[in-house]
């Protein structure tokens, strides 16, 4: 059987095909029968190199990612009408994404400890990816939650956890912020879709997990930058998109504000934290 | 009578050169492996780990060795340990992500590949080092070495100094290399007893 599969053609041609072939079958009803290429894809590595891949940091994972989602966004936007199912799916892909990012870390605690890390950080991006890509047909709410969002964990990230997570969030922020300011000086919204909050929700919820993981990030903080895409939905303005835009960021301003005051040491302090 | 005298020299020969092994194990409390980096090209900022272990094998006769060191990065100190009103201390920085990344990568490890010899001395040691799970060569210059019995306990110790340089954009440590410089000197004081 080892001599078989050891086989180039094998292992470039008949395996992967067969696999393939069986996922498709198995899911075209579901309109899913595309993972195929996925499938077959994912086999030949798997049977030529295996998965294991030099070493890679969390944050270089959480890089690699983020920067694929814009591709799945427009993906998502162009080729498919989300369910109500689109969200929590997305979310639950992105759950298990982040433990693949901290899986150093984790395998590292203590079982307990790696249950109750594990499942916060998969909550936690499980939650921002579906909350974010809930916006999806509303881009001043999704421009607002992505700008304060990134500058939310940007800078809580630098007062507690690293540089260079606090630098990637902000990135995160600021392409949001031109995103709401592009609608502001239309005077109309322009389409988000899953392109946009996909993007952005992931990002955000990769980098506070990383952040959590491998740095002092305090968690208190990121359960309150997590009710960011709540706050952005509370009713705003009826006209006008500065208005909107301007009265939904200070919406989500205000969370994230008070996520940065807690990562202040002395705000720790005098609350005990 | 030649016969026998050369017979016995031609199997004397080969005790001679036999090899000859002995295994030392590092002294914790007498090992400091420490490190210097420019910084804002002002100064040179200097650091050390508190925390390493190791041991290595060294063969006067055959003039061969190895050598085997882990330091554990959380233990750094660089001196500025107390925040304060701040939000972080350096080494708190320094153990983040943005440096050594010490919650994914606890270790930074030395494993030899080679050891050069000038003399009866060891004067080389040629390598590889894990830092931040990527594996780059290193060399380290032995600057001083001696061996002895240890005056108190009595036992055979080996000891000296060592010093290696690397970048450590290449380890993936690229935080801040506008201000905090790329070379990083490596230094190890070490003192080990005979096993």
């Amino acid at each position: 059987m080892e001599a078989l599969l050891g086989h180039p053609a094998v292992q470039g041609g008949l395996a992967p095909f067969a696999v393939a072939l069986a996922v498709a079958f198995a899911l075209f009803a579901a309109r899913l029968g595309g993972l195929a290429i996925g499938a077959a894809l994912g086999t030949a590595v798997y049977l030529i190199g295996g998965f294991a891949f030099p070493p890679v940091s969390a944050q270089q994972k959480i890089l690699l990612i983020s920067l694929a989602v814009p591709v799945l966004g427009v993906i998502v936007d162009l080729a498919f009408k989300p369910t109500r199912a689109a969200g929590p799916v997305l979310g639950l892909i992105f759950g298990v994404l982040v433990l693949w990012v901290g899986i150093n870390v984790l395998k590292q605690k203590e079982a307990t400890a790696m249950l109750v890390a594990g499942g916060g950080v998969f909550a936690l991006a499980a939650w921002l990816t579906g909350a974010m890509f809930a916006l999806r047909d509303d881009p001043v709410r999704a421009g607002a939650a992505a700008l304060t969002l990134g500058l939310g964990v940007g800078v809580c990230a630098l007062l507690s956890a690293s540089g260079s997570y606090g630098q990637y969030a902000a990135s995160v922020g600021a392409g949001a912020g031109a995103f709401l300011l592009v609608q502001m000086l239309l005077g109309r919204a322009i389409a988000a879709g899953a392109t946009f909050t996909l993007s952005a929700g992931a990002a955000c919820g990769l980098i506070v997990a990383g952040a959590l993981l491998a740095s002092p990030f305090p968690w208190y903080a990121a359960a309150v930058l997590a009710l960011i895409p709540v706050a952005v939905r509370l009713p705003g303005p009826k006209a006008g998109v500065w208005l909107q835009a301007i009265a939904l960021s200070v919406y989500g301003g205000i969370v994230a504000l008070a996520a940065c005051l807690l990562s202040w040491p002395e705000v720790q302090q005098r609350l005990g934290l | 009578m030649i016969k026998v005298a050369m017979a016995a020299l031609v199997l004397a020969a080969p005790l001679a050169v036999q090899a000859n092994p002995e295994n030392y194990t590092l002294d914790p409390n007498h090992t400091y492996p420490h490190f210097e980096v420019d910084h804002l090209g002002v100064s040179t900022m200097r650091g050390m780990f508190n925390k390493s272990s190791g041991k290595f094998t060294i063969d006067r006769a055959a003039k061969t060795g190895s050598v085997e060191l882990v330091v554990e990065t959380a233990s750094i100190n660089t001196g500025d340990n107390d925040k304060g009103s701040r939000p972080r201390a350096r080494d708190e920085h320094l153990r983040t992500a943005d440096f050594f990344n010490v919650a994914e990568f606890p270790r930074m490890t030395f494993k030899s590949t080679g050891v050069k010899f000038a003399g009866d001395n060891p004067a080389e040691i040629a390598g590889s080092l894990t830092l931040l799970g990527v594996t780059k060569p290193l060399t380290l210059k032995i600057e001083r070495w001696a061996c002895r019995e240890h005056p108190v306990y009595k036992k055979p110790m080996c000891g000296g100094n060592a010093s290696g340089s690397l970048k450590r954009s290449e380890f993936g440590m690229k935080y801040g290399l506008a201000g905090i410089g790329d070379d990083l000197k490596l230094y190890f004081e070490f003192e080990a007893f005979k096993d």
